[in-house]
């Protein structure tokens, strides 16, 4: 007995001794390692920047991929952005509230509103387990500062003789309660929201209700109808009785312009769809029947599969087109919900009422084409994709792709490897 | 005499060589010729990367178009999206199943849903009868790992 007590407490401290070491041990291996060569960068976002107050922050993640959070990957992690707040400890999970904005779902994008002043803002990259890796993969912290007063951003200047109008719409007219109604724009182009043009804008249909304030963005409720998408026309319902619409266009911030373009104000009489209407229903597409634009599905998208929005590419480059919920045929071939790829490059949308001009700025790809080979001079790029449809018409709504610009350089991508 | 039977024998057995591709072709419309250096190929998956169960596969091609089924244009053909299987003979048209999606409104990306488990992809361009081109156009085949 005597001999068995020291040896059991010794046998005792041998097991406590590896059971501390393990738990050191483990913390210590639950973080992830990351190649010493990852970097983590905003994109397009530059240390004591002016920012508007909403903002779109991007982040470049290189030599590391995102996964999404809870999918264990190696050298695989996901974004957090740390606004305004000092790194958090490093060997425990990141946490999760207003200053640390988790993109568990691989997000390389995100939108923020931060308030007037200055604010910092810090990537993190961290494992599936919100564990930031060893050794820890963050951006720089850098300083943005939102301008005081908003107001002061010049607003977008308008044609003078720029208008918008309602066609086969007059003041006192009758419609039915399910009605479209189609909009006019005169000397000023219909661009998407998004889509910075110079003289350019999306209409707003205002219901029943005043003109909002046009220093800035205007509302997005049942009374102010966005057509961000650039819409020339909607079917809108309004119960029977009188009602008051009017169109404002708005620039790629929804802010009116200067000076606003805004229609007249008209009064309607909206009656149950089972009367009679006749009279006031238009005929379809009665002038100019020759350009009916084809009609577009409400969620078809057009994008970049390669490159994206800041990168840097050789000076030849296979550009790569991706198409969401439409199909592709050649030019010529006409069958719903297709169309033909139009690459834009450093220019800005075309009217979307005429057909896509070809010339250098406007690549036709007529043969189905979903890559194109394209060489540029060294130097910044603007890049865009429109589809059309067989007459190189624009759908309607416009099937377009967000602008991006790349930089041409002789190196291609730095460091920066895709297939 | 034997000698001109002999050359009159090799001028039928020439006819008779040269006959029968003439009506094989006759039985099978003629496969459209596929450019030199076309080629298709995913974007997304890539091989060996695991993916949930619905994901979208995106399709890239070079060198040639794409068109909608039923388009019979040069140098262009629509995509199919083989699934867990071998493409089929050549010039027989791709057969419309759970293994073949076809995507013949000239489509460039399909949602699929697989359940979980080891799948190989394949993409195999058709043209306008759904018949592979002549040399077929087709992707490596690959394997991914549905989680």
């Amino acid at each position: 007995m005597l001999r068995i007590a020291p040896a059991l407490l010794v046998l005792g401290l041998a097991l406590a001794m590896p059971l501390a070491g393990t738990s050191a041990q483990e913390r210590a291996r639950q973080r992830s390692s990351a190649p010493a060569s990852a970097r983590l960068s905003f994109i397009g976002l530059a240390d004591k920047a002016q920012v508007p107050a909403k903002l779109t922050v991007r982040f470049a993640i290189t030599g590391m991929e995102v996964v999404p959070a809870g999918q264990a990957a190696r050298n695989g992690g996901h974004h957090h952005l740390l606004i305004d707040t000092e790194l958090p400890p490093l060997d425990q999970p990141i946490p999760s509230d207003f200053n640390h904005i988790h993109f568990g779902g691989g997000q390389t994008e995100a939108e923020i509103a931060l308030t007037p002043g200055k604010h910092t803002l810090q990537l993190l990259f961290a494992d599936h387990n919100h564990v930031p890796h060893d050794p820890p993969i963050m951006s720089e912290r850098i300083t943005v500062e939102v301008p005081a007063t908003p107001a002061e951003k010049p607003r977008s200047v308008a044609a003078l003789g720029a208008r918008v109008f309602f066609i086969d719409l007059q003041d006192g007219a009758t419609i039915p309660s399910h009605a479209r109604i189609r909009f006019g724009a005169e000397g000023i182009t219909v661009t998407p929201a998004g889509t910075s043009s110079p003289n350019g804008g999306h209409h707003h249909l205002l219901v029943d209700t005043e003109l909002p304030a046009l220093d800035r963005e205007i509302p997005s409720d049942f009374n102010h109808l966005h057509f961000g998408r650039g819409q020339t026309e909607a079917e809108i319902s309004l119960p029977p009785g009188e009602h008051t619409l009017q169109l404002l266009m708005g620039d790629h911030e929804h802010v009116p312009h200067d000076p606003p373009v805004v229609s007249q104000r008209i009064r309607v009489r909206v009656i149950a769809d089972g009367q009679a209407v006749a009279a006031a229903q238009p005929a379809p597409h009665a002038h100019g029947a020759g350009t009916a634009r084809t009609p577009s599905p409400n969620d078809a998208a057009v994008y970049f599969v390669y490159p994206r929005d800041g990168d840097r590419i050789y000076p030849t480059s296979t550009i790569r087109f991706g198409l969401r919920n439409m199909g592709v045929a050649p030019a010529g071939v006409a069958k719903p919900n297709t169309g033909h790829h139009h690459l834009l490059v450093d220019t800005g949308p075309p009217p979307f009422d005429a057909p896509i001009p070809a010339d250098l700025n406007h690549i036709h790809l007529g043969g189905g084409q979903t890559e194109y080979r394209l060489t540029l001079p060294n130097g910044r790029h603007t890049l865009q994709l429109l589809l059309a449809d067989e007459n190189h018409l624009p759908h309607d709504p416009p099937v377009i792709s967000e602008r991006i610009t790349v930089i041409v350089a002789p190196g291609g991508p730095n460091a920066r490897r895709r297939r | 005499m034997s000698r001109a039977r002999i050359a009159a024998a090799g001028l039928f057995a020439l006819m008779a060589w040269q006959g029968l591709p003439v009506e094989a072709v006759a039985q099978t419309p003629a496969r459209q010729t596929a450019p030199p250096g076309a080629q298709v190929y995913f974007h997304y998956p890539i091989d060996g990367l695991s993916v949930p169960e619905r994901f979208t596969v995106r399709i890239g091609l070079r060198g040639m178009g794409v068109a909608p089924a039923g388009v019979n244009h040069a140098r262009t053909g629509h995509h199919h999206l083989l699934i867990d299987t071998d493409p089929g003979p050549p010039d027989q048209p791709i057969p419309s199943d759970y293994n073949h999606i076809h995507l013949g409104n000239g489509q460039t990306e399909v949602v699929v849903t697989l359940p979980k488990g080891r799948h190989t992809l394949q993409l195999l361009l058709g043209d306008y009868t759904h018949t592979p081109h002549n040399p077929p156009v087709m992707s490596q085949k690959i394997t991914i790992n549905v989680r």
